[in-house]
C-alpha cells in the first residue's frame, strides 16, 4: 500500500482528526502528505469563520454537504459552543443517543460519536454549516472537548498553535486516521482509556436497551404481527450497530429470517431471544465474570478485537487437519467457516472469510490435508482463530482406522454439550464422527450403536454421503448448529468428498 | 446437569419436566405476559436460577425462565436413539476411477460438455465405477435423459439403483427405458464430409492436414463447432500429435483446440484407456521429421 495514501473510510478509537495544513481529498483517499500541496495553509485562519465553501471543500462528497443541510439548524442540537479554537455541539440522531460532535476549526479536524465511516461525517459538516451562519454561540469549551484539544496539540509536539494563535503545526503530523509510528508516536492512553470507556459506556446502554426490547416482547407476545415486519428487526439492529455491538446485530437479523419459516418457528425464536437476554445480562456484567468467559461475553456482544491485537497474541502452533468447509449466507454477504483440528491437540477451531458481492472467499485452505500452521485465537479461548505463519506445505491427511480423529456419536453429543454449556450462545460447532447414514421415524439420521442424530441439508449431500458409506460406517465431519446437524465432509481412504453448504456461485466472485 | 425425570416420548425422544415447562413458555410467549402469567418453574436448578434472579414483573421473569431453559436445552444435547443400519447395496467389485479423473470430469462439464458421454463410457469400459460425488452429480444432471440415466447406472453399479430407492429426489421422473446400441455408444457429431475421413485416420494423416488447412487459412472460427467435433471423436491416439500439430500454427483457434484434445486425451488416460504416445516410437514417421 502507497504509505502516502490512506482511506478516509479508517476508523480507529479517534477517527477523523486531521491536521493543519488542509489535507486534500480525491476519490475516497487524503493524502497524507498535505505540506507539498500549493493550497496549504491558505485557509482557515485562526479564528475566522469560515466560508460555506470552504465547508464544502473539506465535505468527502458533495453529497455529503447535501445530507449536513437538514441537519444544520439548531433545533436538531443541544449543548452547542464554540470559541476560538472549537465548535462543539450534540446532535440528535437516529440513535438513542445524541451525538457528541467536535470540529477544531483551526486545526482541521473533527470527532463524532456516530458510526459513520465517511470523514468529516455529516453532523461534523452541518456544525460547521451551522457556525458559517452563525448558529453556534460562543462559550467556553466543556472539559471533555478541552481534552481532545489538548490531546491533539500535545501529539503535535508542541507545534500546534495554542489557544493564543501561533504558526500552524507542521505538514505530515500524524493523527489517528494515519499509520502511526508506535516508537514515534506512542498512542495517548489517556486519551484511549477514554476512547474505550465511551465504547463501553455506549455498549452497555445497547444491552440496556435490548434488554427492555425483549421484555417487550414477552409482554405483547410473539403472535404480535409487528415480529412479521423486517423493519422491527431492523430498527432493533440498526440501534444495536449504534451502540457497537454489531455480533448482536448480525444475530438480530439473522432471528427475523427465522420467523415464520418453520412450523416450530415460535419455538425457535423464543429460545434465541432468551439467549438475547442472557447476552445481554453478561456483557453488562463483563467485569465480574472471571477473564475468559468475560472475554468471551465481550466478543460475542461485539466487541471489537483487532486482527493485529489477535495476531500479536500466542500462537497455537499444530498439524492442523482441515476436516470442514461450510458456507451460509448471512444478510448482505456470505460467510465461510473452515474448520480445522489440531492432530495432536484434539482442539477445533474456526477461520473466518467473509465476501460481499463478487468478493472472493478464502480459498487458501484445502479439505482433507494437514497444514503445519500458527494459529491464533480470539479472546476466551474462542474457536475462532486467524490464521499465521504456515510452516510448511500442506500434506494429504493419511485417514487411519477408524477416521481421521473419529469419535462414537454419543461422545461428540457429550463434546458439543460441554461447549455449550460453557458458551451457550454459541451458534455452530463441529465434531468428527465414525457413523452410517439411516432412517428413523422418516428422517435421515446417522448413527452408530451409541445414538443417531438428526440431519439436515440438500438431497445432494445426503445422497453422496448414502453412496459414500454403502450401508457402512464412515469418518463424517459434520456441523452442529441449533437447527440441525449439516454433513460437511465424508473422509475417505483415498479421497475427501466436500459436502458442506456452498456459496452461491453467482453471488461470489472466483478467487 | 439433572434437569428433572425423564420420560419416553411417543416419537423416540425424551420428554422430562423441563421439557414441558417449555411447551408452557413456548404457549406462553405466544399470547404475552399482559395476557397470561409466566408458568412456574419445575423444582430443579432451573426454578432456583429463576428465583434468585428476584425479577419484579411478569415479562422479566418470563424472560430470565425462557433464556435459562433455552440454555440448558441447548446443553443437553443427546443423540436419538440407535437407528436400524440400511441394508446395503449388494456389492460391487469394480473400483471407483480416481479422484483426479473426477476433478477432469468437472472441467468437461464446465468446458465441454460433449465429452462427457466418451468420459462416462470409458469409465464402463475400463471397468471402473463411479464415485459417490459423481454418481449423484450425475444422477442429478440427466435425470429426465433416458439414454445417459442409463450409462450412469451402467458406470454406477447398483449403488445407483440404491441411492435412488433412498432418495427419491434423485430418481427420474418417468420409467423409461433406452435401446442398447444408445447406451453404449457414443452419439454422432456432425462432422463435414470432407473431414469424415480424419475421424479415422493416423496420426501423421491427422496432424498434417490439420496443420495444412489452418497454415493455408482454410479454417476460421466458423469451423470451431465442426473441428471441436472431430477432435471429440477422432481416434484417440491421434490427439497429442494433431495438438501440437496445431500449437505449431499459432492460430488462435488451432491452440484453442489444441488445448480441447488435450484435455481429451487426459480424460481418456486418467481412465486408464490406452492412448499411445506415438512420439515414443521410434518407427512411427511424424510430420516435419526426418525418419
Amino acid at each position: 500500500m502507497d504509505p502516502t495514501l490512506i482511506r478516509t473510510d479508517r476508523r480507529p478509537e479517534l477517527a477523523g482528526t486531521r491536521s493543519m495544513p488542509w489535507p486534500r481529498y480525491r476519490d475516497g483517499v487524503v493524502d497524507a502528505d498535505p505540506g507539498s500541496s500549493p493550497e496549504a495553509n491558505e485557509v482557515s485562519p485562526e479564528g475566522r469563520v469560515w466560508t460555506s465553501e470552504q465547508v464544502a471543500a473539506v465535505a468527502p462528497t458533495p453529497r455529503a454537504v447535501a445530507a449536513a443541510e437538514p441537519l444544520a439548524t439548531t433545533v436538531r442540537w443541544i449543548s452547542l459552543g464554540s470559541d476560538a479554537r472549537a465548535l462543539w455541539g450534540r446532535c440528535r440522531g437516529s440513535g438513542a443517543e445524541p451525538y457528541d460532535t467536535v470540529v477544531d476549526h483551526v486545526g482541521v479536524a473533527w470527532r463524532c460519536t456516530c458510526p459513520s465511516r465517511k470523514l468529516p461525517c455529516k453532523h461534523a459538516l452541518a456544525l460547521l454549516l451551522l457556525w458559517v451562519r452563525g448558529g453556534v454561540p460562543e462559550a467556553i469549551s466543556p472539559a471533555p472537548v478541552q481534552r481532545w484539544i489538548d490531546a491533539r496539540d500535545q501529539r503535535a509536539g508542541g507545534a500546534r498553535p495554542d489557544r493564543a494563535g501561533e504558526a500552524p503545526a507542521p505538514a505530515g503530523d500524524h493523527d489517528e486516521a494515519e499509520p502511526v509510528d508506535d516508537a514515534a508516536a506512542p498512542p495517548d492512553r489517556d486519551e484511549l482509556d477514554r476512547s474505550r470507556n465511551e465504547r463501553l459506556a455506549r455498549m452497555l446502554e445497547g444491552l440496556t436497551e435490548l434488554d427492555r426490547w425483549l421484555e417487550d416482547r414477552m409482554r405483547t407476545g410473539l403472535a404480535d404481527p409487528a415480529l412479521a415486519r423486517y423493519d422491527t428487526w431492523d430498527r432493533l439492529a440498526a440501534r444495536l450497530v449504534d451502540a457497537r455491538a454489531g455480533s448482536l446485530a448480525n444475530r438480530v437479523r439473522r432471528l427475523a429470517g427465522l420467523v415464520g419459516a418453520s412450523p416450530d418457528w415460535h419455538a425457535e425464536v423464543l429460545a434465541e431471544l432468551g439467549l438475547l437476554h442472557l447476552v445481554a445480562r453478561a456483557g453488562r456484567r463483563v467485569p465480574e465474570l472471571p477473564g475468559p468467559l468475560a472475554d468471551a461475553v465481550a466478543v460475542v456482544a461485539g466487541w471489537q478485537v483487532r486482527q493485529a491485537d489477535v495476531l500479536a497474541g500466542v500462537p497455537e502452533t499444530d498439524e492442523w487437519l482441515v476436516a470442514g468447509r461450510s458456507d451460509t449466507r448471512e444478510d448482505r454477504i456470505e460467510v465461510r467457516r473452515w474448520w480445522l483440528r489440531g492432530t495432536s491437540t484434539g482442539r477445533w477451531a474456526m477461520l473466518l472469510s467473509f465476501a460481499a458481492y463478487q468478493q472472493s472467499l478464502d480459498d487458501s485452505f484445502v479439505l482433507g490435508t494437514v497444514v503445519h500452521a500458527d494459529l491464533h485465537r480470539y479472546p476466551g479461548g474462542s474457536l475462532r482463530a486467524l490464521a499465521g505463519v504456515r510452516h510448511a506445505d500442506p500434506l494429504p491427511f493419511v485417514v487411519a482406522a477408524g477416521g481421521p480423529l473419529a469419535v462414537p456419536i454419543a461422545t461428540a453429543c457429550d463434546e458439543i454439550g460441554a461447549v455449550v454449556a460453557s458458551e451457550p450462545w454459541l451458534e455452530r460447532f463441529p465434531a468428527t464422527v465414525l457413523a452410517t447414514p439411516s432412517v428413523l421415524d422418516g428422517r435421515w439420521v446417522l448413527g452408530d450403536a451409541s445414538g443417531s442424530l438428526p440431519l439436515t441439508g440438500p438431497d445432494r449431500a445426503l445422497a453422496t454421503l448414502l453412496a459414500a458409506s454403502g450401508g457402512r460406517p464412515v469418518p463424517v465431519t459434520i456441523e452442529w448448529s441449533p437447527w440441525g446437524v449439516q454433513p460437511l465432509t465424508v473422509h475417505l481412504a483415498d479421497r475427501v468428498l466436500d459436502i458442506g453448504p456452498r456459496a452461491d456461485p453467482t453471488f461470489v466472485g472466483a478467487a | 446437569m439433572t434437569v428433572g425425570p425423564t420420560v419416553r416420548r411417543d416419537g423416540g425422544g425424551t420428554v422430562n419436566a423441563l421439557d414441558e415447562y417449555w411447551d408452557d413458555l413456548v404457549t406462553t410467549a405466544l399470547l404475552g405476559t399482559d395476557r397470561r402469567d409466566p408458568p412456574p418453574p419445575p423444582d430443579g436448578p432451573v426454578a432456583d436460577l429463576v428465583a434468585d434472579a428476584l425479577r419484579p414483573d411478569g415479562a422479566a421473569r418470563m424472560l430470565a425462565a425462557v433464556a435459562a431453559v433455552a440454555a440448558v436445552r441447548r446443553a443437553a444435547f443427546v443423540p436419538l436413539p440407535a437407528a436400524d443400519p440400511l441394508r446395503p447395496p449388494p456389492g460391487d467389485a469394480r473400483p471407483w476411477c480416481s479422484p483426479a479423473a473426477v476433478s477432469t470430469w468437472r472441467i468437461v462439464v464446465r468446458e465441454w460438455p460433449v465429452l462427457e458421454d466418451e468420459w462416462v463410457l470409458t469409465v464402463v469400459e475400463q471397468g471402473l465405477c463411479l464415485p459417490p460425488d459423481a454418481l449423484v452429480e450425475l444422477l442429478q444432471r440427466h435425470r429426465s435423459d433416458a439414454v445417459r440415466r442409463a450409462r450412469v447406472t451402467l458406470a454406477a453399479g447398483p449403488a445407483a439403483r440404491w441411492v435412488c430407492e433412498h432418495v427419491p429426489a434423485l430418481g427420474a421422473p418417468s420409467p423409461r427405458t433406452a435401446p442398447v446400441e444408445a447406451v453404449t455408444s457414443l452419439p454422432e457429431l456432425p462432422v463435414p464430409p470432407e473431414l469424415h475421413d480424419l475421424l479415422a485416420a493416423d496420426a501423421h494423416t491427422f496432424a498434417r492436414r490439420l496443420g495444412a488447412g489452418f497454415a493455408a487459412g482454410r479454417y476460421g472460427q466458423p469451423h470451431r463447432a465442426v473441428l471441436m467435433n472431430l477432435v471429440a471423436r477422432c481416434r484417440p491416439a491421434v490427439l497429442l500429435d494433431a495438438a501440437e500439430s496445431m500449437e505449431s500454427t499459432g492460430v488462435g483457434l488451432a491452440l484453442a483446440l489444441a488445448d480441447e484434445a488435450r484435455l481429451r486425451h487426459r480424460m481418456l488416460t486418467e481412465l486408464g484407456r490406452p492412448t499411445p504416445d506415438l512420439r515414443a516410437d521410434p518407427s512411427v514417421r511424424r510430420p516435419g521429421r526426418r525418419p
